[in-house]
Parts: C-alpha cells; sequence; structure tokens
C-alpha cells in the first residue's frame, strides 16, 4: 500500500493532494499539463520537498513533517519513469538496465534482468547503445530499469506520451500484465483519457493543484459530475439549461436550452435523468460526442427519446473517425462517427441531420462553486 | 520529381558571398599555414635536431615545463571540478558574480597577471612580509611557475567542466537515485561520465595555455635556468644566441599543440554528444 497527502508550494503553484494506491492496481492521475500530477510524483519520490504532508511508501512511512521524516530519494524504493524516460547514454541497454543493482557480472545476469528482458522482449538487444532503440524499445528499457531495483511503488509520468497510437494501444497491453505480475501499486500521470480507461483501476482529476474527483475511470470519463471535471476529461457538449417540465414517471425531465418565458425563438429541448431540480431551475448537461448516432431524417419509430435537428456547419477529423457539428437552435452540438458513416451518409457543411440519443446518456453536472 | 537530388559539393549555394568567402579562407589558410610551414622547413633544414633538443638547456625547460603544468593541471582539476560543478547547479546571486570573475584571467594580459603576483606574494607585496615569516618565499621559484600557469589556465577548465556539468539534466541524475543510487555515487558512475567529454576537453585547452604560459611567468618567476625557465622562456632566451634549440623547442611545443587538438577532436564528439 503506497498513500499519503502533501501540500506543496512551488513559487506562487499550491499543490494540496492525497492519494491511496493499492497493489497490482494502477492508480491514474488525471488533468491538463501544469495540474501538479508530476509535482506529486516528484513528491512521492522524494526529489521535491513539501510543505507538509505525509507518505507512505509500501507501508513505510518515508515522510512526516510532524515527526520530522525525511527518507532520501535513494532510499524510498521508488520506480520512476518520466516522460522521456532519461536513459543514460554512456551505457548500453544492458547498462541501462543493471544500473541500479549493486553486483552484477556482465556474463552471469541477475535472475530478475533475465526475466524483465523476456518479458519486455529486450532479449538480443542487450550491447545496443540507446539510441539505436526505437521508441518503444526505449520505453520498455526505461521501464524495466525501475522495475529491476525492486522499488515498492512505481511512478509513471505520462510514459507513453512520445510514442504514436498504434504503438500506444500496444504497450498498454504489455505494460498492463508485467505491471499485475509485478504485484505492486503504480501511479500513472496522464492527460489522455484513453489511457486513463485502458490501464486505470482508479482515477483521481487534478487541476490547478486540487483533486477535483476520484473514482472508478469508467464513472468519472464516462459522467463526470461536476462541469470542471466534464471540460477536463473531455465530454464534447457541455449545455447551460433550464429544467422545463419532470416526468417523475419515466424517471426523466425536459430541460431547454433558455428560459421559455423570456419569449420567442428557436430552442434546443433535451429530455435528461430526473434529478430533485424544481422547474425554472438552471441545469447544466454533458453528453459525450460517442454516444450520439447521426440519422439523415427523423426515425420515426425509435426508444431514443431525444431527436434534435440542426445543419452541418463543420466537419473535423477526429482520429480515428470525424467530428461533425450541428447548429441545434444555435448550439454548437459535437459528434463523433466514422469516416464509413461520413462518406456513405454524403455528409459535408450545409446538410441538414437529426441526432439520435437517449436520455440515459445525457448526465447532469454540476456548475463549480466558484 | 522523382528525379529530385540535392545538390551536391562545394558550391551547391548560388549565395552571392561564396566567392568572398572562399577568398578569405584561402587568405586565411595560408595566414595561418605558412608561419607553422616555414618553421617546420627551418626546424627540418638543420643537421642537429636531436642534439639541439638535448642541449643541457633545452632538457632542463622541457622537464620544468612538463612538470609545472602537470603539478598545475593537478591542482586544477583537483579545485575546479567541485567548483565547477557548484557553478553548475546553483542559482545564487554572489556564484554568479563568481562565474563572471572565473572569465577574468582570460581577457587579462598575462604581464599584468605577474605585476598583480609580484604585487600580492612579492617580498614588498600585500601578504608576501607574512610569508617571509613563515619562511616562505614565491617569487622567482618553480612554485610561482606553477602559481602564473595555474591562474591563466583554470579559466579553460572550469568553463568547460561548468558547460559539461550544466548539459546533465538534472532529470538524469533524479533518476539515478531513484533507481538507488546515493547522490556521491551518482556523481561519479553518472554526472562525471556524461560531462566527461567537455571536462577533458576543457583540461586540453587548459593544459596548453599553461605550457605555452610566458608574461606571467617572466614577470613572477622570472628566467632562471632549471628553475624558472620554461620551454616559451627558454625558447625566447635560445633565439639570441642558439637558433637551433629555439627551433627544436617550438617544434616540440607545435606538436604539442596538436596533440591537444587531436585530443579535443576525440573526446569533444563522442557518439552520445547532443543526446543528453
Amino acid at each position: 500500500m503506497t498513500k499519503g497527502w502533501v501540500r506543496c508550494q512551488l513559487g506562487d503553484f499550491s499543490l494540496e493532494t492525497e492519494w491511496e494506491a493499492v497493489p497490482g492496481q494502477v492508480l491514474v492521475l488525471f488533468g491538463p499539463s501544469g495540474a501538479g500530477k508530476t509535482t506529486t510524483l516528484r513528491a512521492i519520490a522524494g526529489l521535491v520537498q513539501p510543505l507538509m504532508g505525509h507518505i507512505e511508501v509500501g507501508g513505510q512511512v518515508v515522510y512526516d513533517s510532524d515527526s520530522q521524516v525525511w527518507v532520501p530519494p535513494h532510499r524510498r524504493r521508488v520506480g520512476y519513469l518520466t516522460q522521456r524516460y532519461h536513459l543514460f547514454p554512456h551505457l548500453s541497454l544492458i547498462g541501462n538496465i543493471s544500473y541500479g543493482l549493486t553486483k552484477r557480472s556482465t556474463a552471469d545476469y541477475h535472475p530478475k534482468i533475465e526475466y524483465l528482458l523476456r518479458s519486455l522482449q529486450l532479449e538480443g538487444l542487450e550491447e545496443r547503445h540507446i539510441w539505436e532503440l526505437s521508441g518503444g524499445q526505449q520505453q520498455r528499457v526505461a521501464l524495466a530499469r525501475a522495475l529491476a531495483t525492486d522499488p515498492q511503488v512505481l511512478l509513471l509520468d505520462e510514459p507513453f506520451s512520445s510514442l504514436d497510437g498504434e504503438l500506444r494501444r500496444t504497450l498498454h497491453g504489455e505494460v498492463r500484465s508485467i505491471l499485475s505480475e509485478a504485484n505492486i501499486p503504480v501511479i500513472l500521470v496522464t492527460h489522455d483519457r484513453e489511457e486513463a480507461l485502458a490501464l486505470g483501476d482508479a482515477m483521481q482529476v487534478i487541476d490547478r493543484g486540487q483533486t477535483l474527483s476520484r473514482g472508478d475511470p469508467l464513472q468519472v470519463l464516462g459522467q463526470p459530475g461536476q462541469a470542471r471535471v466534464a471540460r477536463l476529461v473531455g465530454v464534447e457538449n457541455v449545455l447551460s439549461m433550464y429544467v422545463e417540465s419532470r416526468h417523475p414517471q419515466d424517471g426523466t425531465m425536459v430541460c431547454g436550452s433558455r428560459d421559455a418565458a423570456t419569449g420567442p425563438g428557436p430552442i434546443l429541448r433535451l429530455e435528461v435523468p430526473l434529478s430533485d431540480l424544481a422547474e425554472g431551475q438552471p441545469v447544466t448537461v454533458g453528453i459525450r460526442a460517442s454516444d450520439i448516432i447521426l440519422a439523415g431524417e427523423k426515425l420515426v419509430s425509435s426508444s431514443a427519446r431525444n431527436q434534435i435537428t440542426g445543419k452541418v456547419i463543420c466537419i473535423e477529423l477526429r482520429p480515428p473517425g470525424y467530428e461533425v457539428t450541428l447548429d441545434c437552435a444555435g448550439i454548437g452540438f459535437r459528434c463523433h462517427i466514422t469516416g464509413t458513416s461520413l462518406s456513405e451518409m454524403g455528409i459535408k457543411p450545409g446538410l441538414d441531420l437529426w441526432a439520435v440519443f437517449k436520455a440515459s446518456s445525457c448526465f447532469l453536472v454540476a456548475e463549480d462553486v466558484v | 520529381m522523382a528525379n529530385f537530388q540535392p545538390m551536391r559539393g562545394f558550391l551547391r549555394t548560388q549565395n552571392p558571398w561564396m566567392p568572398a568567402g572562399i577568398a578569405a579562407t584561402v587568405v586565411y589558410v595560408v595566414f595561418v599555414g605558412l608561419p607553422v610551414l616555414a618553421l617546420l622547413i627551418r626546424a627540418a633544414q638543420q643537421e642537429s635536431f636531436a642534439d639541439s633538443l638535448t642541449s643541457n638547456i633545452a632538457l632542463q625547460a622541457l622537464r620544468l615545463s612538463l612538470i609545472t603544468s602537470l603539478v598545475s593541471m593537478v591542482v586544477v582539476v583537483v579545485l575546479g571540478t567541485p567548483f565547477a560543478l557548484l557553478l553548475a547547479r546553483s542559482d545564487s546571486r554572489i556564484l554568479k558574480a563568481v562565474d563572471s570573475l572565473v572569465e577574468l584571467p582570460l581577457v587579462l594580459p598575462p604581464v599584468v597577471v605577474g605585476v598583480a603576483m609580484l604585487m600580492a606574494f612579492g617580498r614588498q607585496g600585500l601578504i608576501g612580509p607574512a610569508l617571509t615569516n613563515l619562511g616562505i618565499t614565491l617569487p622567482f621559484t618553480t612554485v610561482a611557475v606553477v602559481f602564473a600557469q595555474m591562474f591563466v589556465a583554470t579559466p579553460f577548465y572550469v568553463r568547460a567542466a561548468k558547460l559539461g556539468f550544466q548539459s546533465v539534466a538534472r532529470d538524469y541524475e533524479d533518476v539515478s537515485q531513484t533507481l538507488g543510487v546515493s547522490p556521491w555515487r551518482t556523481f561519479w558512475k553518472l554526472t562525471l561520465p556524461l560531462a566527461s567529454p567537455s571536462i577533458i576537453g576543457g583540461l586540453a585547452l587548459a593544459w596548453a595555455r599553461a605550457i605555452s604560459e610566458f608574461g606571467a611567468t617572466i614577470m613572477f618567476a622570472g628566467n632562471l635556468t632549471g628553475r624558472t625557465q620554461t620551454m616559451p622562456l627558454a625558447i625566447l632566451s635560445a633565439m639570441e644566441s642558439d637558433l637551433g634549440s629555439a627551433l627544436s623547442l617550438s617544434v616540440l611545443l607545435l606538436i604539442g599543440s596538436l596533440a591537444v587538438l587531436l585530443v579535443l577532436g576525440m573526446f569533444t564528439r563522442r557518439q552520445w554528444q547532443g543526446r543528453l
């Protein structure tokens, strides 16, 4: 178990965060750059000194401001993988991996090293210079180097950010299996949603030095409870609306894009899950762009409670598919579709389309109290 | 499109400056090359190259130069390395001021260095009387030769070592520590090897500067055969009486300089340079 809390002050940036990571599980620290994720990792590793706090690594207290405990980084037993790997260029691949081991001879490898080489597919490359390795191989060497010293916690700072999409997905799988075998807590810093979902067992959203939300990655990313979290995790449609009518028998309520009493004009109405808000109260609704179906005409018979029409105003490449933006009653509505759908439906700017989605695809987010 | 090939060779751009550049290059090569060539030709013409080298004065000068420059390099490395590391790793304002002081000997005329050292350590100097009371006399001794060399050569070493240490990003040292390697061992296992091309390059330049030291030495240490007469001073003396010895010693210093260039070329172009 690795847990703790810290308060750090770096210039005028202050960070206050707490965490708890369980062996065999990956805790994702998610947030934009400058949120304080890396500083948290560096505090755990002992590379920055917090103002106050308490840090445990593998059950051992390595920092405690009250009882003045400070264990230097080299005695903390953490594995730390930086974004740029920082492989040592004067050493070969094997020199890098065995760097932290005290006793070694080139002929008779440590069994641990042998295992790491095999499981990370680095066999036969032992004497290579590190710049002769591909990006993915460098990443594996950095991981092997961090694991070679039997750390009690593994800290991964955006370790996949410099790799391209496909390689990243392959490595996610490999890393996942290595990590579960290592059976130590892993703390992964990332701002990539896909990565958080692929690797995370638990997730914590950090912004501007504060933890905004924590929980199961699917939950946090899929239906974030707060508008700030929703924007941070990339919910494409976040709409400010007003409750128009409540339908407790269906467990839904209808919301309008503006207060209908203010006068005539186009209005966007959505049916969303019921909450205890009264009619006329403002509400913020989030809808993931990938939860929306586009249709050429209105579906005559459908269980989807929301069918809204709009004109295509923008089509953007958003690998692996496309993002189509509809103008629905003056509100830009973003939907994700595949390239095949785009060409089969002949979607181009100016075309009228229907966006179809279930009431349960909409979720309510609380506006932050600022 | 398929036949597109980059233009190769010397004159691949139609830059109007190119002819002027070539002319200037030719002038420069002749300007530097001619004296070097002349020295080599004249030295080769004399029959007694070996004899004049093994003459008593030349041998003594050679021996003295080697010993003093070696001693001053040891001191420069032992003191200069931690100093350079501190300069590279600290943001303190006082150290920034000290840092610019490091460059002073580079621009100060060596003769002025000699005068200044006399004013400090000389019999009538600032701390000279105190030293005399302790039974220490510095001016016109072999130690004075080492002092003069250290003064002028240190900046070359400290500057290069500082740049070398700065090129090793802190992140490398951080990673090393998380791998269980103490800061002290991190220095020997990581920082020093990574900075070594710069450090060796700086050492080569510092040694070249020390062995060619003239102005400060003649002011502060004098020109005493066997005690303070290093090779450059011996060359000056020999020019008046024995041109052959002067030529031979000059050729020897020329060879030493070329060796320094070779070392610079070898160590400052390590394969992993630029990959930090």
